[in-house]
């Protein structure tokens, strides 16, 4: 009987989503097999959590999440093995970037998946690549995925390479006469110092409102979207986003409500900016670059 | 009426910008956006600057029981209101301010609850005087940024019903970004925190024509009191707490910058500094009585940098009389940073090095008049 009620709550859905890689999400309530244990990376259950010195419980707590994981290396099958309540926010980390994930969920999370997923169902067909401020020049090494992960948490938008890249004004060598890998022990420190060389007005996404949201943004020279993954557990009211370059868009995709009009839209100085009403645990915005 | 539902009232409002850069020596650079101009004579420092009238009365509050007489306090205000303007009634004092099409907001204090807020006697005078003036109760709001502060306060009771009361935030949370105008904000980069702006309240921009300002006599931890300035600057605007953390305070120039902001700045065009009670140490909060004391005095006027400049010493004389370090004082021996318990316990321990000298910064950017010299105060007694 039990075998019989696991066999139905396997699910397994694929999206297209993004160029480098299709998101593939399954989940299961069983207990996860050593072969797929063996044949996936495992990653953290993502959220929030104190961190004694390292970040503010109210403003900036720590965000544990796995999007720099998948960018760094999207070709790898993951899985998340996940109390109560994550699945959702799992589900949709995983969706933004195109991840191929197995979720072992607690049984009574199975209806939040499968709303989200039918949400992933509903939205418009998206294939856009990377958006990146800078490149980030992976050597495998461990500091080297916590400086991207410090990056990713604060929406510094990178590329992952394997050598310098001329596209970019900003190549991070950790170990360089640049970026020595002293530096790079502090990876909070580290990924201000590149904002600081990127400066504030140069970066193609900020994200006003909160500290707890961390974004993908994909696009092209026609279209871009925007995904907006609230790792903080509550309801966002009101979140500003600013993006370089002149868009324009009607909705957000809310995971869980719906469409909502996006709020005063503003285009001027070779920005855009934009309120989302509500973000719950996810949401997608497309819009189309003004010419 | 529903927080939710003011805010979907407000939200839509044309947006239109303009930038004003400022970055004084030594004070972290700022980018101001606003739309909104000043007025011909901006509420600060308004028709008194420099001139600031003092109430007192013994019997304004009885000092074993900490409450306050309601009649002797209406007697304070309408003495105070009559003194600041040269009026002959009580009603014409008022009428200097305020005409029957206003829109006002009371900008009250409720981070002291339970023993330091603005007082219910103040607040519900203020209230009666206003609708004297005509204005209709559907035109009068009292505002503070968290929800459930002003349900702690719960001025409710006190006031006719048809008074709003109005919160941006729910709570302290970083959640509620509705209630603030993303047109209009303060944007600097303090600590390297992600979120850099500060965004001014929808009710202040887009739906008040003047404000009311009733802060209390408290200390402050990163600004070393907390008055006239501090309470309708950083009551007004988003983000703030970022401002002073592990140790450091930005204070110094923000609390004016703030202020200055337009049309905050235009339409704050009265101060009531409640002093019936105060408190002397571990401010803003009040969570126990050992640091309250009484003035027992309020102060009126439109400028808030003379004001402020006179509860720096009552502040200050408080402290020295209770052998506990000066707000002036910087020394690293008194810094335990963050360790608030340390504080609550300790008079002489600061969490973070406070900046009293943000009272004569915000005269630097012409919001009143900081040299004690030049300050002309009336007192009276009741």
């Amino acid at each position: 009987m039990m075998s019989l009620l696991v066999a139905m709550l396997m699910w397994s859905c694929v999206w297209p989503q993004g160029v480098a890689s299709r998101a593939k999400i399954s989940f299961t309530t069983d207990s996860l097999t050593s072969a797929e244990l063996a044949s996936r990376e495992a990653l953290p259950s993502p959220g929030i959590t104190a961190r004694a010195g390292l970040a503010s419980p109210t403003r900036s707590p720590w965000i544990v999440a796995n999007g720099w994981r998948v960018t760094r290396r999207p070709g790898t099958k993951y899985v998340y093995s996940l109390g109560a309540g994550k699945a959702g926010l799992a589900a949709a980390e995983a969706f933004a970037y195109g991840a191929d994930a197995l979720l072992k969920i607690a049984p009574e999370d199975v209806g939040v998946l499968r709303t989200i997923m039918a949400f992933f169902d509903g939205l418009p067909a998206s294939d856009l690549p990377n958006v990146a401020d800078f490149a980030v020049v992976d050597d495998g090494s461990a500091v080297t995925g916590e400086v991207m992960n410090l990056l990713a948490r604060r929406n510094l938008l990178f590329e992952v390479v394997k050598a310098p890249s001329d596209r970019f004004r900003i190549n991070i060598v950790v170990g360089s006469r640049e970026f020595p890998a002293r530096e790079a022990a502090d990876p909070s420190a580290f990924a201000l110092k590149v904002r600081r060389q990127l400066t504030d007005e140069q970066r193609t996404l900020r994200v006003y409102g909160s500290e707890v949201v961390i974004a993908r943004f994909t696009g092209d020279a026609g279209r871009a979207r925007l995904h907006l993954i609230n790792y903080g557990g509550r309801e966002i009211e009101g979140l500003r986003i600013r993006l370089r370059g002149a868009y324009r868009g009607r909705e957000a995709h809310v995971a869980g409500v719906g469409q909502v009009p996006l709020q005063d839209l503003v285009v001027a100085g070779g920005t855009t900016e934009f309120s989302l009403p509500r973000l719950t645990t996810y949401a997608v915005v497309d819009l189309e670059a003004v010419r | 009426m529903e927080r939710r539902a003011f805010v979907r009232l407000l939200a839509g409002a044309p947006l239109a910008r303009t930038f004003q850069i400022s970055a004084p020596a030594g004070t972290p650079a700022v980018r101001v956006v606003s739309n909104y101009k000043a007025a011909a004579m901006p509420g600060i420092p308004g028709p008194y600057p420099g001139r600031v009238v003092s109430v007192k009365s013994d019997k304004c509050v009885d000092v074993a029981t900490g409450k306050a007489n309601d009649e002797i306090v209406r007697e304070m205000m309408a003495s105070g209101m009559r003194a600041l303007t040269g009026a002959g009634t009580t009603r014409d004092a008022w009428r200097r301010f305020f005409d029957p099409s206003d829109i006002v907001g009371i900008k009250v204090n409720c981070g002291g609850y339970p023993y330091c807020v603005s007082a219910y006697e103040i607040v519900a005078e203020v209230v009666r005087r206003l609708l004297d003036t005509g204005i209709p109760e559907s035109q009068i709001y009292v505002y503070e940024r968290f929800q459930n502060q002003l349900d702690e306060v719960n001025y409710a009771p006190h006031l006719p019903a048809g008074v709003r009361i109005v919160a941006a935030e729910r709570a302290n949370r970083n959640v509620d970004n509705s209630g603030y105008d993303p047109a209009v904000y303060l944007e600097a980069d303090l600590f390297g925190e992600e979120d850099t702006r500060s965004n001014m309240m929808r009710l202040v921009s887009q739906r008040l024509t003047k404000i009311i300002n009733i802060p209390n006599m408290k200390d402050h931890g990163a600004t070393g009191a907390t008055g006239c300035l501090k309470n309708i600057a950083y009551g007004s605007f988003s983000n703030v707490g970022r401002t002073h953390q592990r140790g450091k305070s930005y204070t110094l120039s923000l609390v004016g910058q703030l202020a200055a902001v337009e049309p905050l700045r235009s339409r704050t065009v009265l101060q009531i500094l409640d002093g019936l009670r105060g408190v002397w140490h571990g401010g803003p909060f009040a969570r126990t009585t050992r640091y309250v004391f009484y003035p027992r005095q309020i102060m009126f006027g439109t400028d808030p940098v003379a004001i402020d400049r006179l509860l720096l010493d009552i502040i200050d004389n408080e402290r020295r009389a209770h052998g506990a370090i000066s707000i002036w004082d910087r020394s690293p021996a008194s810094l335990k940073m963050d360790d608030t318990r340390a504080r609550d316990a300790d008079p002489n321990v600061n969490i973070i090095i406070r900046e009293p000298g943000h009272v004569e910064y915000a005269s630097s950017l012409g919001l009143g008049v900081y040299d004690r010299s030049k300050i002309k105060v009336q007192d009276l007694s009741v």
